[in-house]
């Protein structure tokens, strides 16, 4: 893949903007309230882009189509069982309690329910998991580039990192929450055009389900039985592990996304952030899981004409991750070349923004303000603030390189999310629902479920991966692999939370008002017309996604 | 023009009117032009003006 004038020109384009939006933003920023939190002031169509651009990362836009191609359309049950319903919910039930309770994070929420270990733990767990995935996703920019075009690696690292580092410690949040929205357009707008010709390339829908095996076309119709379908897995572990415990655990409970919908100006606003967003995730598989699905029809025998295919990788398997760039490089001439190379920058660059503003809310109010340096004027927790910005930055350079000299790195991180982040969605659900959850019932639940994780991961394997215990027990695919982990982990988490709960002393009913269900005052929103509310538009929503799964059935 | 640089809708009109310039340029100057980049040219050239004129 070569690049012309054109498109250094779109890429230097970009570049200016990004950093342009930080120096225009710089202007605002007069407390660390402004620089951490948006001063609660961001519009709502601005919150819900940023929301969904905040998890349109190089895992979502490059992984999405690897699946695609992989997995064939089941991928879209990540949208249309996974994301959307945990997005909804979020929005009707729980932001009411994370907006509403004042909390500056989802750390300092849990401090107000249960207690400041649980609070701790999941501070220290999330700041390390931001930076992790802040420097895989420079790691992984820097070795595309390096792959596709040729750059040299440290430059790309260093540059990308340049930019991200500027208009975060110009701006902070606001900065990176417009830059995620200018993202979000760049990758939306910057892709269309691919799906279209290369879907027109295929021969359009007809052509896919004529070529390829039924079971890369349907999303539910082999869902039956595991052996049936590539991802190796029955509806019964879609339904609860992708679509309740993995993706409610990610919606809702990541500080990375709801800092977004925590930043809006009010409280229909907040509750309504997540639930517009869900609209154009909703039709997101159009950009990032056709592609996918279009490039594996391309290599079967009857359109193998096209000229078009998945590059090996070095064991000479198809490289799935390989999908998207190649079938830019395939379909983009000079111009449109540089979009579509800057819409995978962009992706790139929001995931790491999205990380690094997110660890600086976090390491400044929930670590060094709670346990190191309290009450502290604002302009020392400002200047603090600044200086993480550009440590977590620097940080994930380190990450980056490190990655580099590790192959397996990325996956190791991925298991030691998946561990924390499989449980934590019981904690939140107890802790909102449930006034007799306890501090202790929290932290030893969150304690047992991150064992159990491990635990299952050691006794089953899937694609040469687990199985380090004993491999007794062995699973299709790492997707249906990373299902079962999460559902064993859920409700380990689950009971445990419940049985120390009802054997440890509660919170009284004065200091969980505000925090849980039953003991906070419901809003009245009669006032307020049909389409202004959180929930009829959550129900419009839930039944179009439903039509969807039908329609792809 | 200050007040409009702090308005994202116009700034993100601005980026894709002069990206949208850019493909105009490739596809009228370039020895093979490719109808992709005027068409997407067009495209957000159009989307590039109505993210400018909308209110924030």
């Amino acid at each position: 893949m070569t690049l012309h004038l054109a498109d250094y020109l779109i890429i230097i384009i970009y570049f200016i903007f990004v950093i342009a939006v930080g120096f225009i933003i710089k202007n605002r920023i007069k407390s660390s309230n402004d620089f951490l939190n948006s001063n609660r002031s961001i519009p709502l169509w601005i919150t819900s882009l940023a929301f969904i651009s905040a998890n349109l990362g190089a895992q979502e836009v490059l992984g999405m189509a690897a699946s695609g191609a992989k997995y064939g359309i089941m991928t879209v049950h990540f949208y249309w069982v996974g994301a959307v319903f945990a997005m909804i919910f979020l929005g009707v039930f729980m932001m009411p309690f994370y907006y509403g309770s004042k909390a500056r994070s989802v750390p300092e929420y849990l401090s107000l329910r249960f207690d400041e270990k649980t609070r701790g733990l999941n501070a220290l767990t999330f700041a390390a998991m931001t930076i992790f995935s802040s420097g895989i996703s420079l790691y992984a920019l820097a070795k595309l580039l390096e792959v596709i075009l040729h750059w040299n690696f440290d430059v790309c690292i260093w540059v990308a990192a340049g930019v991200v580092m500027i208009y975060t410690f110009m701006g902070g949040l606001t900065s990176a929450v417009y830059n995620e929205v200018l993202q979000f357009f760049l990758i939306v707008i910057g892709l269309s055009p691919l799906v279209i010709v290369s879907l027109h390339d295929a021969g359009g829908w007809s052509s896919i389900r004529t070529n390829l095996q039924p079971e890369l076309t349907h999303a539910w119709k082999y869902m039956g039985n595991a052996e049936s379908n590539p991802m190796g897995i029955n509806f019964i572990s879609m339904f609860f592990g992708l679509g309740f415990v993995m993706s409610f655990g990610y919606w809702c409970t990541d500080f990375l996304v709801i800092q977004r919908a925590m930043i809006a100006k009010n409280m229909s606003a907040a509750q309504r952030t997540p639930i517009l967003a869900a609209i154009p995730k909703m039709f997101m598989p159009l950009i990032v899981v056709l592609p996918g699905v279009v490039a594996i029809t391309l290599m079967q025998p009857a359109l193998q004409s096209k000229g078009y295919s998945i590059p090996l990788d070095a064991k000479g398997a198809l490289d799935y991750t390989m999908t998207l760039p190649s079938l830019i490089a395939h379909y983009y001439p000079s111009g449109l070349l540089g979009v579509g190379i800057t819409a995978l920058i962009a992706s790139f660059m929001s995931g790491m923004a999205g990380n690094v503003t997110a660890f600086n809310s976090v390491f400044t109010y929930d670590i060094y303000q709670s346990y190191f340096v309290k009450n502290k004027s604002d302009k020392h927790y400002l200047y603090v603030g600044k200086m993480i910005t550009l440590i977590g930055i620097l940080l994930s350079i380190m990450t980056a390189y490190i990655a580099q000299g590790y192959d397996n790195i990325n996956d190791f991180l991925q298991l030691v999310f998946s561990f924390v982040n499989g449980p934590l969605f019981a904690t939140f659900l107890l802790g909102m629902f449930w006034k007799r959850t306890t501090g202790h019932g929290a932290f030893w639940g969150l304690m047992a479920g991150t064992l159990a994780a491990t635990i299952t991961h050691g006794l089953t394997i899937a694609e040469g991966k687990g199985g380090w215990i004993s491999p007794m027990f062995e699973i299709k695919s790492g997707m249906g692999q990373a299902f079962v982990v999460a559902t064993f982990s859920w409700l380990t988490n689950f009971t445990s939370t419940i049985l120390i709960s009802l054997v440890t002393k509660p919170k009284s009913d004065i200091e969980l008002k505000g925090l849980v269900y039953s003991l906070t005052e419901k809003v009245n929103a009669s006032e307020q017309k049909w389409y202004l509310k959180a929930g009829p538009i959550g129900i419009i929503l839930l039944i179009i996604t439903i039509i969807l799964n039908i329609l792809l059935f | 023009m200050l007040e409009k640089l702090n308005q994202l809708s116009f700034v993100i009109g601005v980026f894709f009117v002069l990206v949208s310039l850019v493909l105009f340029g490739e596809y009228f100057f370039s020895d093979l032009p490719k109808d992709i980049n005027l068409y997407t040219g067009i495209g957000m050239l159009v989307f590039g003006f109505l993210m400018i004129r909308a209110k924030a």
